[in-house]
């Protein structure tokens, strides 16, 4: 995917001047100073940047869990920041997967029922089309002898599986990952990328991974880099395909 | 709804200890409410039994009249003789077969009991004792006081010429079954009588006080050939006193009174009785109310990541508002019902030995007046109203914050 390529296409997120203040004691701490970017469908983007940079807050104000202090962003030509809580609430659940570094699985329920959760709760119950999609994705992440573990029950790896399986079942064009290798053992760490990257090539699934992992960064469409708040860089990474190959 | 439920059946099963505990807890309260009102209730019923099982629900009497002066500066003769006879008259129902047939064929009336009474003196020998003469039919005897059960010595029998005096009058006046005395009435009228029986009604001023006779010896000693001093009304529901009073009064002309209004004192401290045990009722549903609220915020707390996740993941308020509302209501269901079971038993079981040697009870608890039903309703509906505060909580966690937890 080339820069060239990139510009014909209508871009699936588009963030200007976004910025984000927060208020410590009588003192307003700007986090984020006015970030202006891109990300198009079928793009696999590392967001990369030192602790206390902004990484995670801009990933909330992305995942429509935050509201930006100032700035507009849209997806899918959707003016998000001018929209109702409600309709954030059904847009993250339609258009918008989360991959969290610490899986954040719900622990009382299976790793079925996990992946199931972001589509029965808008329908209010599970039907067997959900099941049965849920099995698929579990299998595809290499889990369908686990489908009915406790979340509980599962390894570190394969807890992050399911949570990548959860951030797909509703299809969402958009996938937001903040550190998600970042409590895995470097194998784990491996096999969880590689799967993100295959998921990218077979669906066309949009990926937008906050991480401290140079070679993880190296390896996607493009890095973004946010350094105190501001867009340090835009650099061009290893094609994507090249990662899925490995 | 039905995700909801799942969720909320699957947090309540999650931490059995947590949710043994909390149904345990509105399982006590309910106990408590089941508890008191079989106890409150069967106390007033007892209380009812006892002073209306030997009165009259109703009493319709002559109207009062004031005395009559007389008229005029100079009254004749005659117009003094007249108002002195009125005045000296005892007061009497006259038309008393007319009233009888009107009040005996309205149906919330069990029986109707025609009555002649009037004071007087029992004489034996030396020994003389004031008396409240009451004339009744002899097989109308038992109707308004159990006389007949109340018998210890001789029979409930009631011919021309027997009387039945309670047991603290015999004793006064060292009478026993079989011996004659001479009732004198305050009419100047005598009469010798046998003494047929004895009772004992377990009521001062009727076992010393009250000679029972039959209501044609009595009307003639009475002086009341042709009225009634008073009739005795039984209804099938006590508690409609008060309004069939009232129809009589209008229906008769008559003076009409309800026990309610002859025994208020009784009525007031019954009323205060129960205003006590509507109030514990009332601190036992807000403990339930108190104990869920708290113990689903602390669950909400603890749960905040997962909320948190729910949120991120698309999950409305409403939704997780009603994850938390229905362990409200289930917790309040499941305990009610546990309650009211227990309680049913343990009421049970306390009518069955809390009993003295001779029989009698110690706690007047009436099992079937444990208001289980309404128990269960209110618990859960209170549990469900405690649950509403911590559910607004949950849902309005800031998923960024829960997740960052």
């Amino acid at each position: 995917m080339t820069a060239a390529s990139l510009a014909d296409r209508a871009p699936l997120l588009d963030v200007e001047d976004i910025r984000k203040n927060y208020l410590s004691g009588d003192t307003i701490q700007p986090v984020l100073k006015g970030l202006s970017f891109q990300v198009f469908k079928g793009e696999f983007v590392a967001l990369q940047g030192p602790s206390g940079s902004g990484k995670s807050t801009l990933l909330s104000i992305l995942g429509t869990l935050l509201r930006p202090t100032s700035g507009r962003f849209h997806m899918l030509g959707h003016d998000l920041t001018a929209a109702s809580e409600d309709q954030l609430t059904a847009f993250r659940n339609r258009y918008i997967g989360f991959v969290f570094q610490y899986h954040h699985l719900l622990p009382d329920f299976t790793a079925l029922e996990n992946v199931m959760f972001p589509s029965a709760t808008t329908a209010g119950r599970e039907t067997p089309e959900m099941i049965q999609r849920a099995a698929n994705l579990l299998a595809r992440v290499g889990l369908a002898e686990r489908i009915n573990y406790r979340a509980t029950k599962l390894s570190g790896g394969q807890k992050q599986r399911v949570a990548i399986a959860r951030a797909l079942m509703n299809n969402p064009p958009l996938v937001l990952a903040d550190e998600p290798t970042g409590n895995l053992d470097r194998e784990s760490a491996d096999g969880v990328m590689r799967l993100l990257a295959e998921i990218n090539a077979e669906r066309g699934t949009s990926f937008f991974i906050s991480t401290h992992d140079a070679d993880i960064a190296k390896r996607c469409h493009r890095r973004i880099t946010v350094i105190d708040g501001r867009l340090s860089g835009i650099e061009q990474g290893t094609p994507l395909e090249s990662i899925a190959a490995e | 709804m039905r995700y909801a439920l799942k969720f909320a059946a699957r947090y309540l099963f999650s931490s059995k200890f947590q949710t043994s505990l909390l149904i345990g807890g509105v399982g006590i309260g309910v106990l408590v409410f089941c508890f008191m009102s079989a106890l409150i209730n069967g106390l007033t019923s007892f209380q009812i039994e006892q002073t209306t099982g030997s009165i009259a629900h109703v009493t319709v009497e002559p109207r009062e009249q004031a005395p009559r002066v007389v008229s005029g500066a100079e009254p004749t003769v005659k117009q003094v003789v007249t108002v002195l006879r009125a005045n000296v008259q005892r007061e009497q129902i006259r038309s008393w077969p007319e009233v009888m047939t009107t009040i005996e064929n309205h149906p919330l009336v069990r029986e109707a009991v025609p009555i002649v009474s009037g004071n007087g003196l029992i004489a034996r020998g030396q020994a003389i004792a004031p008396v409240a003469i009451t004339g009744v039919r002899p097989e109308q005897l038992s109707e308004i006081a159990a006389i007949a059960p109340a018998i210890v010595d001789g029979e409930a029998e009631l011919d021309l010429d027997g009387v039945l005096i309670g047991d603290r009058l015999a004793r006064n006046l060292s009478i026993a079954v079989g011996q004659n005395l001479v009732i004198r009435s305050d009419r100047g009228r005598e009469r010798s009588v046998r003494v047929r029986g004895i009772f004992a009604l377990g009521v001062e001023s009727l076992d010393e006080r009250v000679a029972y006779m039959n209501f044609k010896s009595a009307k003639a000693l009475l002086d009341l050939d042709n009225g009634i001093s008073r009739i005795e009304v039984k209804l099938d529901d006590l508690d409609m006193a008060p309004d069939v009073a009232n129809e009589f009064k209008g229906l008769t002309g008559l003076k009409v009174t309800s026990w309610t209004e002859k025994n208020k004192r009784l009525f007031d401290a019954i009323q205060g009785q129960n205003s006590t045990g509507s109030l514990i009722k009332f601190f036992s549903i807000v403990t339930i109310i108190i104990g869920v609220a708290s113990a689903l915020l602390l669950t909400s707390m603890r749960r905040r990541p997962e909320i948190g996740i729910m949120r991120s993941m698309g999950a409305s308020k409403a939704f997780i508002t009603s994850v938390f509302v229905l362990q409200g209501i289930m917790v309040g269901l499941l305990g009610a019902v546990v309650g009211a079971g227990l309680g049913y038993g343990f009421c049970n079981l306390l009518a069955a030995v809390a009993k003295r040697a001779d029989g009698s009870v110690i706690f007047p608890i009436d099992p079937t007046q444990g208001a289980y039903l309404t128990g269960i309703l209110l618990a859960t509906g209170a549990s469900a109203v405690a649950a509403i505060l911590p559910a607004r909580r949950a849902a309005q966690i800031d998923p960024v914050e829960a997740i960052s937890q």
